[in-house]
């Protein structure tokens, strides 16, 4: 196996050598790429384009374009025309189902080879150098099929430390009787299937994925821990009900944050610097606080998402297109993405460095890390959690009428689960 | 209808007489299209026919018949890939895209109906020359045939290229559309990874119940079927009611300045609806100005004592009902400018000798506006009223500029079929193939849509506006 | 005396219910305006008028450009397109408009009909058709393609020409046919000279077109290269979920800079827009 290997990269080695030597005789071939990440991104994206055709100018010479398309739609447009889509993009993790399965990525497995004879890395060595819930959330029947970029797609708690103490932050019930005394709100995102379904995971419930794009969902039994979908919900009535708690509207976060109205709020790194500037010296985050069922305090947990880069199935010049995602996801591109971006790395050694572990967002991110767990679900999750969390916020469930409650988790759980069409 | 069949019929017995009676180059022309002409010697026309026909057989050999042949099955070869490290490069199969078979057949059926179509005419043609020649007349030359392009054959000169643009741009498009409601394509078979092929009615049938669909899709269709209905009828009517009775508030003869009142208006239609709708959508959103101001001045407070609302601040675009109302509001905003240009330009041509013998007869103003204006703008601008309701049946950019991304249902049956209480079919379908891929569903809703257009236009316009008043005034 | 001051006061009320009307009518406008001349570049919920007034987003708008908001060149990109857009409507809308005005031709009513019913199907339906037929041509991302969307099928909108053109006398054309004018003549020296208010109309309406729309825009330049954009999807994508704090109030600039030439536009427009549409409109 090894022999094998070896002799793998000798020949690619002396292959590309001798190509190397046969093309600097005439003029180098000029390789097209498309490159598509958020707006915020745009200028490291340039950087870090033009770091990778620095690094490859002997073998070939890059045109290297840089589209705009947000992480959240990429999955939207690039499923719309596969092939118009760009060689290489980034996405988060609940989008890698669909794309693979509709063709959008490369299987990286069979670029290994190339790798190692061009990038002096292997997929392995990748694997190993990422956390592993970024590289099981990219995997798909042992093969990997984008490179972890970062691992900040989560959400923990931003507060101000100068109205509330750490004390008032443990619980909901003491975070939110603290606010209301100082006469601010708590504010978290209720109608998105990513933020409500914390209190189901905390409490032992679970979503799945199955093969033909299907989701699973328990929410209307009881979990492992032994609470009822019905007990969780009752508790988040219970918040959502209490004068000092905001339902915040989906991607209406960061205003919110702005308006000054909080003390404290539940988002991700994306919203430090909004945090920072509004909370000021009292900046200060942590993990998600325990709510309560019955008489237990049960830990919230989270969705931790991770964010790729990958290459597009479709690419024309897919070698290079995958070449150019390894770059732009190595260490010393996520150290940059976390200089300049604040964006949390995946890289092991990059996540360990005292940058980061400095942070406050960074460390609130790993603290709560623990608690959170890879969302794997199908496009059918959405609109019916979406709504089931909107319920949640009007309060249009009366706390006491478990059958209702029942009823609202049978449907969500019915909707949920529908045959993809 | 009848005049329809009537005028085929026509045209198919010209054709077998041309092919009956006509001569050997006639019948030759069946074949070799430029036949006929060359033989009344107009040379160019033989040769523009000539290359025409090769033309369109070259297109049928290179490019319509591999497409066409597949047409059946919508393509057997799935996609497949190697990676080849010498030319860094993915070398694919020679594997087929259904959505492609589906689109370049049927523009090959189109290209070889308008062959045939001229085909036939040309065959009709040459036997016209024919006669001609054999009655003695006058042949035209091909510059005299040209001229009449300009002449009595100018509606051709002017209707070539602006048909060809529908036909490529709305016609073709429409047509596939309509095939694609028969066939699987959605979220699991999407070209070009993967293949979709033909389902006949199965889309249709489990739309009305008939399985195979999250069982609420029904259920969503005939509410937002019901939804769609009611805004097409108040954004039609409040739009048409408010411009009349602004045009006569603004046009009466106490108005001062009407001119500079007139152009205030307007400028709320001048700027790009983009851009006034997202900002009215973030001026009523539920953290946004309007509610501010409404919880300081206690209104707030006030409507959740009274138990109208039950959330921390008014929900003007984020629940059932508040939604319905407000959009239609702000397509009042929107809309009543537009309708009041139109109501003043009709206003002007009121047969205002009718109107002073009904104030000489001291009729109030109510029954001048009842009596007079109303049946007169009615009788004007009837049909355009039912245009715009069929617009509005189709308004896809006030809804979906107000609420999406911001209306959250909070029905659950609704969210479990994708929908939402203010969607129209249109928005509903636009989502179903943008966010959900499935475009085979949404063709069927588009099929709805146009069958419902249909009756409701061919009602209207058969009961309300009697007779083709075409004529009438030319 | 009492007779003339009830009436005074009569214009008076009428003349506030006015008022009272324009002014609910243009608080957006308004609230767009004031918003663009704020400090804060965020959504501002708490008062109506900004805390504290600057011009830095007008300057960052038109002088400023980044990678998100390249203002100035989507202006020209969409002037452009406006351009063509508009020369290619307005000359098939006419074409179309006479051919079914003033000739009489076999076809005529069918192809009128035809007309009808493909105005009936959504076009959002067959918007993803028409994306990959131009595709197929190579045609996405090029404003090319853009303008062909725009601009092909406008024949279909030819009825308000066609009522206008119908209110010409045909006396007058039969007049220039005995004269030996022919067909071509006619449109171009009598009925094109008569029609100029509805020529205004078709020249502005589909000169405005692709600064509205986005939808069509967003499909077909979908590479994601901000200097291609148009205004309107440029904008559009500033509203975005994590751009909305910092651009809510360019967006408002680049809002209030697009209605002004699109305003101006719409005053001269109006007048024979009311000429166009009611010609049309009366005459059948």
């Amino acid at each position: 196996m090894k022999l094998k290997k070896a002799l793998a990269v000798a020949l690619a080695a002396g292959m590309t050598m001798s190509c190397a030597m046969c093309v600097s005789a005439d003029e180098l071939e000029t390789i097209s790429l498309t490159v598509w990440g958020a707006e915020e991104d745009q200028d490291l994206l340039g950087e870090l384009a033009s770091g990778f055709a620095e690094t490859y100018a002997e073998y070939a010479n890059f045109d290297i374009q840089i589209g705009v398309e947000s992480e959240s739609t990429a999955k939207d447009t690039i499923l719309t025309d596969v092939e118009a889509a760009a060689d290489v993009f980034a996405f988060p993790d609940d989008q890698l189902n669909a794309l693979v399965s509709a063709g959008a990525l490369l299987n990286l497995e069979e670029y290994d080879e190339m790798l190692q004879a061009y990038a002096g890395t292997s997929l392995e060595t990748i694997k190993s150098e990422n956390v592993e819930g970024s590289v099981d959330a990219a995997s798909i029947d042992g093969s990997l099929y984008a490179f972890p970029r970062a691992a900040d797609n989560g959400y923990f708690l931003y507060y101000n430390a100068s109205v509330l103490s750490e004390e008032d932050v443990a619980s909901w019930d003491s975070l939110l009787a603290a606010a209301a005394e100082a006469g601010g709100k708590v504010g978290m995102v209720l109608n998105s299937g990513w933020y409500n379904a914390s209190f189901f995971y905390g409490a032992g419930f679970t979503t799945g994925l199955n093969d033909d794009g299907t989701t699973t969902i328990d929410w209307n039994g009881t979990s492992e821990d032994g609470y009822t979908g019905v007990q969780v919900t009752q508790a988040m009535l219970e918040i959502a009900a209490n004068e000092a708690f905001m339902a915040i509207a989906d991607g209406d976060t960061s205003n919110q944050i702005a308006s000054g109205d909080l003390v404290a709020v539940v988002s991700g790194t994306w919203d430090a610097e909004a945090c920072q500037t509004a909370f000021g010296d009292g900046y200060a985050a942590t993990k998600l606080p325990t709510y309560t069922i019955g008489e237990d305090q049960v830990q919230q947990g989270s969705v931790s998402g991770y964010k790729y880069v990958g290459a597009n199935g479709y690419s024309e010049n897919s070698g290079w297109a995958v070449l150019l995602a390894a770059y732009m996801t190595s260490e010393s591109s996520q150290e940059e993405y976390f200089t300049q971006r604040q964006s949390g790395p995946s890289n092991i050694a990059v996540a360990s460095s005292d940058a980061v572990l400095e942070n406050v967002a960074q460390a609130a991110l790993a603290e709560q890390s623990a608690y959170g767990q890879v969302q794997r679900v199908g496009d059918k999750y959405w609109d019916p959690t979406a709504t089931f969390g909107e319920n949640i916020a009007q309060g249009t469930l009366a706390v006491d009428d478990e059958a209702a409650i029942q009823e609202a988790l049978d449907t969500l759980v019915e909707g949920v689960t529908a045959a993809i069409e | 209808m009848s005049g329809f069949f009537k005028a085929i019929g026509k045209w198919f017995s010209t054709f077998g007489e041309a092919v009956v009676h006509g001569d050997a180059f006639v019948k030759l022309s069946l074949l070799w299209m430029g036949a006929g002409y060359a033989r009344r010697k107009q040379y160019i026309k033989a040769l523009i026919m000539t290359v025409l026909e090769v033309a369109v057989i070259a297109f049928t050999f290179t490019f319509a018949v591999q497409y066409v042949s597949k047409f059946g099955t919508l393509g057997t070869v799935q996609m497949e890939k190697v990676f080849n490290m010498e030319t860094m490069k993915s070398e694919f199969n020679d594997y087929d895209n259904s959505f492609q078979i589906l689109l370049y057949s049927l523009i090959s059926f189109v290209v070889w109906f308008a062959f045939i179509v001229i085909w036939m005419r040309n065959v009709v043609n040459v036997r016209r020359l024919q006669v001609e020649a054999e009655l003695g007349h006058h042949i035209n030359t091909f510059r005299e045939d040209m001229r009449t392009y300009l002449d009595e054959k100018f509606h051709i000169t002017l209707l070539t290229l602006p048909v060809l643009g529908i036909v490529i741009f709305t016609a073709i498009p429409i047509l596939l559309l309509i095939l694609v409601a028969f066939t699987n394509y959605d979220q699991n078979h999407m070209p070009p990874t993967s293949l979709f092929w033909w389902v006949g009615f199965d889309n249709f049938i489990s739309l009305f119940g008939g399985g195979g669909l999250t069982s609420t899709f029904g259920y969503a269709f005939v509410r937002v079927l019901g939804w769609t209905l009611v805004w097409a009828f108040f954004a039609t009517f409040t739009t048409y009611i408010g411009g009349i009775l602004l045009s006569l508030l603004l046009n009466s003869s106490k108005t001062r300045l009407p001119k500079l009142w007139r152009t205030l208006f307007v400028v709320t239609i001048a700027v790009p609806q983009f851009v006034s709708l997202l900002l009215v959508r973030n001026f009523f959103s539920n953290g946004g100005i309007v509610n501010t101001i409404c919880a300081n001045i206690g209104l707030t407070g006030f409507l959740r004592n009274i138990g109208l609302i039950s959330t921390s601040y008014i929900p003007f675009l984020s629940a059932p009902g508040w939604a319905h109302v407000m959009i239609i509001l702000i397509n009042i905003w929107i809309g009543v400018p537009y309708q009041m240009l139109i109501a003043t330009g009709v206003l002007m041509n009121l047969p205002s000798d009718q109107l002073e013998s009904a104030r000489v007869d001291g009729a109030s103003p109510f029954q001048i506006f009842r009596k007079i204006t109303m049946p007169y703008m009615l009788f004007v601008t009837g049909p355009a009223l039912v245009t715009d309701f069929v617009k509005n049946i189709n308004n896809f950019n006030v809804i979906y500029l107000l609420t999406e991304n911001v209306y959250t249902t909070t029905n659950q049956a609704m969210a479990n079929s994708q929908a939402k209480e203010v969607d129209l079919l249109v928005t509903w379908l636009f989502r179903l193939t943008q966010d959900y891929y499935n475009y085979k569903m949404a063709s069927v809703i588009g099929i709805m849509v146009f069958i419902i257009c249909a009756v409701f236009t061919l009602f209207a316009f058969n009961k309300l506006i009697s007779g083709d008043r075409e004529e009438e005034y030319q | 005396m009492t007779g003339s001051k009830k009436k005074q006061r009569g214009i008076f009320l009428h003349n506030l219910l006015i008022a009272a009307l324009a002014i609910f009518w243009l608080i957006p406008i308004i609230w767009l305006v004031t918003t663009s001349f704020s400090a804060y570049s965020g959504m501002n919920t708490s008062t109506f008028f900004p805390q504290e007034w600057s011009l830095t987003h007008y300057k960052q708008l038109l002088f400023e450009t980044d990678t998100v908001q390249q203002f100035p060149q989507w202006f020209m990109n969409t002037f452009i397109i406006a351009c063509f857009t508009c020369v290619i409507s307005t000359f098939f809308v006419l074409m179309v408009a006479y051919a079914t005005s003033v000739m009489r031709f076999p076809m005529r009513k069918p192809l009128m009909n035809m007309a009808v019913i493909l105005n009936l199907f959504p076009g959002m339906l067959a918007m993803i058709a028409v994306y990959f037929t131009l595709k197929s041509f190579n045609l996405t991302n090029s404003y090319a393609g853009l303008i062909m969307v725009y601009s092909a099928s406008s024949g279909l909108g030819y009825l308000i020409a066609k009522g206008f053109f119908d209110t010409v006398p045909r006396a007058l054309c039969e007049s220039a046919r005995i004269d030996g004018c022919n067909e071509a003549r006619i449109f171009t020296n009598i009925i094109i000279p008569m029609s100029r208010p509805i020529i205004v109309y078709t020249v502005i309406s589909s000169f405005l077109t692709p600064w509205m729309d986005f939808v069509y825009a967003k499909m077909i330049l979908n590479a994601g290269i901000s200097s291609k954009y148009t205004v309107a999807i440029g904008l559009y994508k500033m509203l975005d979920k994590s751009l909305i704090n910092s651009y809510f109030t360019i967006f408002c600039c680049g809002g209030v800079i697009v209605s002004i030439p699109i305003s101006i536009l719409f005053m001269i427009m109006q007048k024979f827009y009311v000429e166009g549409i009611t010609g049309g409109a009366v005459k059948g």
